[in-house]
């Protein structure tokens, strides 16, 4: 069986700086992959390769088996994406957008209507039919990013941070959502900063740092993992791990004395 | 500036640095150094305009001060006033606004707020123009009768601060009508019944153009008590009384060139002070009327004989175009500018009734600019939509072009009925001349619309008034093409009256289609190979904040 999502030699460079260097995923269809790492360690960036929105500087990408560089329109087909900007066309209604999204994917125009709808009650967006999408909250942005994303059923799922100004009601229909769409065999790839949402949510997990992997693999193992070294038998946070692997917060001494 | 707290001079040299630090930093790329080349040219046209202009203005001052014409001066300082205060908002494509609205959600003082608006919103091509024409009347004025000159520092200064004051709050208001639903109605309603009522200008001016010259002259002379209490004639006046030695009339001239400033001011200050005060110029955080409506999704559009992708794209392009205010103001230009040239027995042409067509049909080329040569622009982060989306990127640029046909096409139709009503239809041999030349001028535009949209792309924003403007990079090869496009067809023109027949223009303009437009589909083919190497630049352009 074909991995959902599948990297060799990943880099990406700007001039001299490398923001991903030599990443190698693996993530299986039906995994749930939180990626995870600090601010500017490369974690949008490899999102945007993975889905086309970048090239790689080398390396190779697959996505269900289909190579990238070749077969690049296939593998849009087959994901969705929730980017870091959120993709949004201002001046359109939600309704507009979504049926926009929906004929781009290759839906028929009474399908994606139909789903535009459904998507638009279940996001809870549906009575705000003439309000502009620069007029929404940042909250109902996401989720209609997140409904776009969504209206053509991917196989895979990109989030690059889902749950960012969402209230937590709506973070919970997220949730549902995205574990519904695993249960029925997707595989959603994401990244966030909320670290217990992806301790909830995720089987799997990928750290980046400095633009490297530095881990990878099923949770619980890098939890008892990484513990067992420490504490043998013990299991630690995702956060512990989170700060063991990439190093920890800031010191006293480091802190802003003039703050009251 | 008395008052000025050390806060508030480090909030002005703040903003005029974060001015200036946008200005080196765009040097970073190549697209900003070649900008500036751009910027640069259009600093030296807009010098040799101004000071060309500048001493055209003040020889004429100077010769009519000097023969005792001084009332004729109204003449020039009306030239100088519609100007500036109309070529801003014709020419909202080729002129950029800073957005310092901004600003306030830092601490700065209301008078902080109004000052940093009223000095980098005068920051443009018709204030710079303005400026040097009227000091070029003040000098002319000056140079001929040197006792004039305290009198000509008080008219033209006064002239100078009313242009600034009134242009800002022209500017301020329109921007706020056209950012609301209900206010953009009206005011279209209001184009529409000015439109209707120019029906009546074309008989009017025929009639006026038939009487004899002091019959004319009656009309004319109806029309001076007017021109006379309005800021351009009161400081031709106030030159005027000056000379007959009436010091205190001069003074009471200059008193009401003030209370015409403090009007503008006072005009411009209410609506600052609501966007100081919180409401949001764009109208996007008041409160929202949400109306709960039952859950039908319209279906969408479906072109027959394209794919669904290109009539989505092509539905997403008009919807974005029937909710840009400012868009739609531009289509109603063509006709006012046809109607301009046409004023009169005098007016540029208006014998050559023939010529309004082709002319005005080469105007809506131009007012579209912004929108073919930028495409991207106003789709903002919505460009990784179409980045992830499954569709070959030729697809959604045709769709693009379809729309920008589409819209052009309106727009002719609208002159041709204007034209047609107001003066006569065209002559067949000048209609088919036009669409021969759209035959060849589309393609060309379309083909180098698409590729400095992907090379050079801005983000603008089609919804708030003066924030439409491409690159400058963009807008002078634009300008080149437009030049280029137009000169042939110009030149087509010339050779049919040159042999007396229209139809040899029609032929050459026809021949030059073909290969305009197998270059447009060559380029269209190649668009997506184009756009795997610019992807990054153009997401990361338009996804900026």
């Amino acid at each position: 069986m074909d991995a959902a999502i599948l990297t060799a030699g990943l880099t990406r460079r700007f001039g001299d700086f490398t923001a991903v260097q030599d990443v190698n995923l693996y993530v299986e269809p039906g995994q749930f992959y939180g990626f995870l790492g600090p601010n500017g360690a490369g974690k949008s960036t490899t999102i945007k390769m993975l889905t086309g929105l970048m090239a790689p500087t080398s390396g190779r990408m697959q996505i269900l088996g289909l190579d990238l560089a070749t077969h690049l329109v296939e593998v849009k087909r087959q994901i969705g994406v929730v980017p870091e900007g959120m993709a949004l066309f201002g001046r359109l209604t939600g309704s507009e957008y979504l049926n926009f999204a929906g004929r781009m994917y290759g839906l028929d125009r009474n399908t994606a209507a139909q789903r535009a709808g459904e998507l638009l009650e279940f996001m809870e967006l549906s009575d705000h039919p003439k309000t502009l999408i620069t007029d929404y909250s940042h909250g109902m942005q996401k989720k209609l990013a997140m409904a776009a994303a969504v209206i053509h059923g991917p196989k895979v799922l990109f989030l690059d941070e889902p749950f960012e100004g969402v209230d937590a009601i709506a973070s919970g229909t997220l949730k549902a959502m995205l574990q519904r769409m695993i249960a029925r065999g997707a595989t959603i790839f994401l990244t966030s900063h909320v670290l217990e949402i992806v301790e909830r949510l995720c089987s799997h997990v990928g750290i980046i740092d400095n633009g490297r992997l530095v881990a990878q693999g099923p949770l619980d193992e890098l939890r008892t993992g990484i513990a067992d070294e420490s504490s043998p038998g013990e299991r630690m946070s995702l956060e512990e791990f989170f700060l063991k692997t990439v190093g920890g917060p800031r010191t006293a001494g480091q802190e802003l004395s003039w703050l009251g | 500036m008395a008052g000025v707290t050390p806060e508030v001079r480090e909030q002005l040299r703040a903003v005029a640095n974060v001015r200036w630090r946008l200005l080196v930093n765009s040097l970073r790329s190549v697209r900003g150094r070649l900008n500036l080349v751009s910027r640069s040219i259009a600093a030296l046209l807009v010098t040799g305009a101004g000071l060309g202009g500048a001493f055209a203005l003040g020889a004429t001052a100077w010769e009519l001060t000097s023969t005792g014409k001084l009332p004729w001066l109204a003449v020039f300082f009306w030239i100088v006033f519609l100007f500036w205060q109309f070529f801003p908002v014709m020419a909202t494509a080729f002129t950029q606004n800073v957005d310092t609205s901004a600003l306030l959600r830092f601490p700065l003082t209301y008078r902080t707020y109004f000052f940093v608006r009223l000095v980098f919103g005068a920051l443009d091509i018709a204030t710079a123009l303005g400026l040097c024409w009227s000091l070029g009347l003040l000098v002319g004025v000056s140079v001929a009768t040197p006792r004039l000159i305290p009198w000509a520092l008080l008219a033209v200064l006064g002239f100078i601060v009313f242009n600034l004051l009134l242009s800002r709050t022209v500017f301020v208001w329109i921007e706020h009508w056209l950012s609301r639903r209900r206010s953009r109605e009206v005011v279209g309603l209001l184009f529409f019944v000015m439109m209707i009522g120019f029906q009546f200008v074309g008989p009017a001016l025929n009639r006026y153009s038939k009487q004899p010259a002091a019959q004319r002259f009656r009309y004319v002379a109806k029309l001076e008590p007017v021109q006379q209490i309005l800021p351009p004639g009161l400081a031709a006046t106030l030159l005027t009384t000056a000379d007959a030695g009436k010091a205190t009339g001069a003074l009471a001239i200059f008193a009401l060139i003030v209370a015409y400033s403090g009007a503008a001011l006072w005009l411009l200050h209410l609506r600052l002070q609501q966007q100081y005060r919180g409401e949001n110029p764009e109208g996007v955080s008041g409160p929202r009327n949400l109306v709960f409506t039952s859950n039908v999704v319209n279906r969408g559009w479906k072109l027959p004989f394209f794919p669904a992708p290109i009539s989505a794209v092509f539905e997403k392009e008009l919807r974005y175009f029937s909710r840009s205010g400012p868009m739609l103001f531009t289509m109603v230009m063509p006709l006012v500018v046809i109607l301009l040239l046409s004023s009169g027995k005098r007016g540029l042409l208006a014998h050559q009734s023939d010529l309004f067509f082709p002319i005005g049909a080469g105007y809506c080329l131009l007012v579209m600019t912004n929108l073919v040569y930028n495409s991207f622009g106003g789709d903002g982060g919505g460009i990784q939509a179409f980045l992830m989306a499954p569709v070959p990127f030729r697809q959604i640029v045709f769709a693009k072009n379809l729309a920008q046909l589409t819209v052009l096409t309106i727009e002719i139709l609208l002159l041709l009925l204007g034209i047609s009503l107001i003066y006569r239809p065209p002559h067949p041999a000048f209609l088919t001349l036009t669409f021969c030349w759209y035959l060849f001028a589309a393609p060309v535009n379309f083909g180098a619309g698409n590729l400095l949209s992907i090379y050079s792309p801005k983000r603008i924003d089609y919804a708030i008034f003066g924030r439409q403007r491409a690159s400058e990079t963009t807008i002078f090869a634009s300008l080149g093409i437009q030049l280029v496009v137009m000169g042939i067809g110009v030149l087509a023109v010339v050779l049919g009256y040159h042999y007396s027949d229209y139809w040899l223009s029609t032929l050459i303009l026809t021949v030059l289609a073909i290969p305009s437009i197998a270059g447009y589909v060559i380029l269209l083919r190649r668009i997506d190979q184009i756009i795997m190497t610019r992807r990054e630049v153009l997401a990361s352009e338009l996804c900026r904040a």
